[in-house]
């Protein structure tokens, strides 16, 4: 009941925020130089041309007029026409969204799983070679270019192993998988089709391992630390002089108090990692959410940009609602 | 066979000697209290017992726990031997709580650990322990976390996960640090009980003599890591052979002692504690003086029926600290402010510093009202009232030198470097603090010290009203006793007014004016301290008198007792005490009581000065 009231005002609290979000992105991407009309005639269109485009895009109104459009078309679900493309923004978004948010989210969640067990194992050993091998190579992955550490792993577990399908594209089109969310793993399961299944989840092994490294030392060495100074705790050691055995204090005294700080930078991480994948994309041709919104922004598409940006402002708010009530679940001093 | 019987242990940490040959034997059924000062090695010795000496430590010897050394044993000896040989019962039981684990689960999980119960027989056995621990709707405070307790409540789920083990030696470290002295009594009758009714060997550890001393068989005395005099209780209460033993004694505050200035005056009415006496004829022959006139220097601060509700953050209920106190304090005045904790104490002191804004009511500081001002000037008046912190160590910032700490006042006030300098100090010198203390930080300062430089900021900014708020509770009692002196010395200066709130009476009597008594955010009873100490005319005023620790060891009886928690006397009409006073009759419960004079005091009880005689039954 608590949290419902607090997700409820959360949520509603999230109303001005995106409205703000709105706002400066409509504005900042008019005032960057570069013109979205010039990108889509050819060299030899006239100037005549030109002003018939920008007709065409309501770009020729004042901007007042074109925001007040903008602003009344979101509330109906219309976020615009693709300058590039000529295509509706949402439905290009509706596919792209899907696979990008499939990556993140199997991505943060295999991380922080790996993060909490790889965390407290490492704080239950501080000082010996496990703790120090495990920390010195979490330290690496979190130092390699996901570009290049995609590339290395293409190489050997594609092309020198042949365990995974080949880096292009996300399903096989041969298993006719139905579009549903445009999450293909999500979509498979929903239509029941079991080789697109595994085929989606073929795919996903790449690109998932390579965000997984990238991101799994900060949230391994939160976990670590917090785990430190609950094994260092009063608490803890009072559990343990009371002759308590070990899975106990694993289990009732060790794990949930060494959780409390993690979800916050699960969000943080997810949030990120929303609008950072391109690269991951690029490299497994994944034709997700990054990449779309990056042309987005080299091309000045207005709308796309716009849209963009309020999605990943959208998912950080919801993400954030989430880690709180998380939290609040996990640590009882938290009162939400 | 002794249960435990230490033999020459020496325990070095590095290059120094923690415990230099130490020989203590505890037998079942036998109570024993070790009593030393903070740093004396007493913790060390639980740890030892326990074999959980700190990293590093080097102990020889023999720590032979019915017969096995718990310094050679092997881990999975150990490991059985913790807990179901011998379980402490952690100082601070906050802290040594699990935050995120349910109390009841932590006592299911010994429980089963120790006495191989299942699940469900663990449950209800939890229940029923919580129950004997004096845990008041036990099946509901299963499920509760340890920051929703009480302090006394926390130490009773301290003692019931301890004894859930089932131990033959149960050690109490400092059990009953912090708490006050009707909770202090409850919570030592339980290990008296641990011993007496389940054959538990008990080691009951404490800085201060005179809270343990009476449910004790034998007494330790440990000093610098050495044993300096053991033997039973009375022989040593009454015939103390080391010097250490006699400082020990000497340092316990006691109700009797006389306030300095007016030995004379209070020497006529002899026991305090036993107010039986003091009736109706000793009242008329005082010479008649209005309560709380005794002096009349400018008021510092007043504070009018003030009431303070802490909502909850979700709109419905609250807790309601304050229902109408009216308080005055005068510059050149100590007015003492006593009462069991959540009483309203600390809520009162932070209404008065302005921290916090009355839900209804007034307070008026310096002249002022904090609560018609915002910033610059608000920040301007608060600088008039001072605080000295419970927790001196908890209360300086790791990270900053005495002097910084102390000079922080002054820059808040805008005073130039040099002179910042200059006035930091005098007053680190007024403390009895040499130079070489302005550049140390609060880990380089025993408890003593870093409450020295407490008051020293206090004081440094000159202010007109400093609230004291149990500023010894937190510290060794040999050290209190030169606290306590220091605030006598401060609150002596006639330009300032001073508060010194407190749970511990006997500290109170040393050197205030006056003496506000609360009760669940009431005041019950004020007046001159010495007509109030002497002659308490309210049943919570004779019961926290009554519960004093006192050196005789013996129980007295006609003393009043409080029947239960103040927890557990739901507010219903009436007198707010009626449910747990031995006086109550129908009247109380549906009267409102209102102050009224009674001689130099005031009291809110109907039957005050009309109570039965106090050689009657108890209850």
């Amino acid at each position: 009941m608590r949290i419902a009231r607090f997700t409820a005002r959360r949520l509603l609290q999230a109303v001005p925020v995106l409205l703000g979000v709105v706002v400066v992105t409509f504005v900042l991407v008019r005032v960057l130089p570069g013109d979205p009309i010039r990108t889509i005639l050819g060299p030899n269109a006239t100037e005549a041309d030109a002003a018939a485009a920008r007709a065409r895009y309501g770009l020729d109104q004042p901007m007042w007029q074109q925001f007040v459009d903008y602003l009344g078309g979101l509330f109906t679900g219309d976020l615009g026409v693709s300058i590039q493309s000529g295509q509706s923004v949402m439905g290009e978004m509706a596919v792209r969204l899907g696979p990008t948010l499939e990556l993140v989210v199997i991505a943060v969640t295999i991380a922080t799983v790996l993060a909490t067990v790889l965390g407290i194992w490492s704080a239950r050993r501080a000082g010996r070679a496990g703790d120090h091998t495990l920390r010195v190579l979490a330290l690496v992955g979190n130092s390699l270019p996901e570009f290049w550490l995609g590339l290395v792993l293409i190489l050997v577990v594609y092309s020198g192993l042949g365990w995974v399908p080949a880096p292009s594209g996300r399903v096989d089109p041969d298993t006719n998988l139905s579009l549903i969310t445009g999450a293909d793993l999500l979509d498979a399961v929903l239509t029941g089709n079991g080789p697109a299944f595994a085929s989606a989840a073929g795919h996903l092994v790449l690109p998932v391992a390579t965000m997984v490294v990238v991101i799994v030392a900060p949230l391994m060495r939160s976990v670590r630390a917090s785990a430190l100074e609950v094994l260092g705790s009063e608490a803890y050691r009072a559990a343990a002089a009371h002759g308590l055995p070990e899975r106990t204090l694993l289990r009732g005294y060790l794990a949930r108090a060494a959780l409390v700080r993690l979800p916050a930078l699960a969000a943080l991480v997810f949030g990120f990692a929303i609008g950072s994948t391109v690269l991951v994309e690029y490299v497994f041709s994944w034709q997700g959410f990054g990449q779309w919104a990056l042309r987005g922004l080299l091309f000045r598409d207005y709308p796309v940009v716009q849209a963009s940006v309020v999605v990943i402002a959208l998912c950080y708010t919801l993400i954030f609602l989430i880690a709180d009530v998380v939290h609040a679940v996990l640590d009882p001093r938290v009162r939400i | 066979m002794t249960l435990l019987d230490i033999r020459d242990l020496k325990v070095a940490i590095g290059s120094v000697q923690a415990l230099a040959g130490v020989d203590l034997t505890v037998a079942r059924g036998e109570v024993v209290g070790l009593v030393g000062e903070s740093g004396g090695g007493k913790s060390m010795i639980a740890r030892s017992v326990v074999g959980l000496l700190p990293d590093g430590a080097r102990a020889t010897g023999q720590v032979l726990f019915e017969d096995r050394d718990v310094l050679t044993m092997d881990a999975a000896t150990l490991a059985a031997h913790r807990g179901a040989g011998a379980a402490i019962c952690f100082q601070n039981p906050r802290g040594a709580l699990s935050p995120t684990r349910v109390i009841g689960r932590q006592l299911t999980d010994r429980l089963v650990t120790h006495q191989g119960m299942d699940a469900s027989q663990a449950r209800s056995a939890a229940v029923g322990l919580f129950e004997s621990v004096g845990i008041r709707s036990a099946a509901r405070r299963f499920g509760s976390y340890p920051h929703e307790l009480s302090g006394g409540q926390a130490q009773r789920v301290m003692i019931s996960l301890a004894t859930g083990c089932a131990p033959g030696l149960l050690i109490a470290d400092e059990p009953t640090t912090g708490l006050d002295v009707t909770l202090t009594r409850e919570i030592l009758l339980r290990f008296r009980e641990a011993a007496d009714e389940e054959g538990r060997g008990v080691l009951l550890i404490s800085h201060d003599l005179a809270s343990i001393a009476r449910i004790c068989d034998r007494l330790v005395v440990l000093n610098a890591g050495a044993i300096v005099e053991h033997g039973p209780t009375t022989a040593i209460l009454t015939t103390p052979a080391a010097p250490y033993t006699r400082t020990l004694l000497a340092a316990v505050p006691t109700l009797p002692s006389p306030h300095p200035a007016e030995s004379g005056e209070s020497a006529g009415s002899a026991d305090p504690a036993r107010p039986a006496g003091a009736g109706v004829s000793a009242e008329s022959g005082d010479p008649a003086q209005p309560a709380g006139s005794a002096v009349s220097g400018d008021e510092v601060v007043r504070v009018e029926d003030a009431h303070v509700v802490y909502g909850s953050r979700f709109g419905a209920g609250g807790h309601h600290a304050l229902r109408g106190v009216s308080l005055t304090v005068r510059a050149g005045e100590t007015v003492g402010v006593v009462g069991e904790s959540g009483s309203g104490k600390s809520t009162l002191a932070r209404l008065m510093l302005g921290m916090i804004t009355p839900s209804r009511g007034a307070v008026t500081l310096a002249g002022r009202e904090p609560s018609r001002l915002r910033g610059r000037a608000l920040r301007a008046l608060r600088r008039r009232a001072q605080l000295v912190f419970q927790d001196p160590i908890g209360s300086l910032s790791p990270r900053r030198t005495v002097a910084d700490a102390v000079a922080e006042p002054l820059r808040a006030a805008g005073v130039k470097a040099p002179e910042r300098a200059r006035r930091v100090a005098a007053v680190l010198e007024r403390m009895g603090l040499d130079g070489t203390y302005a550049e140390r930080r609060p880990h380089e300062l025993s408890g003593g010290q870093a409450q020295r430089v407490g008051i020293a900021r206090a004081l440094a900014g000159e202010p007109d009203l400093i609230v004291f708020d149990e500023p010894t509770s937190a510290l060794d009692v040999t050290v209190q006793a030169q606290i306590l002196k220091v605030i006598g010395e401060v609150t002596a200066e006639r330009g300032r007014g001073s508060v010194f709130i407190s749970h511990d009476l006997a500290t109170v009597r040393g050197f205030c004016d006056r003496v506000v008594v609360l009760y669940l955010g009431r005041i019950v009873e004020e007046g001159p301290v010495e007509e109030v100490f002497a002659r308490p005319r309210h049943p919570y005023t004779m019961a926290l008198l009554a519960a004093v620790p006192s050196l005789d060891g013996e129980e007295e009886t006609g003393r009043v007792r409080l029947t239960k928690d103040p927890e557990e006397a739901a507010a219903g009409g009436g007198c707010a005490l009626a449910p747990r006073c031995p006086f109550a009759e129908d009247a109380c419960r549906t009267e409102e009581q209102e102050l009224r004079t009674l001689g130099r005091a005031r009291v809110a009880c109907r039957r005050a000065g009309a109570l039965p005689d106090l050689e009657g039954p108890e209850r």
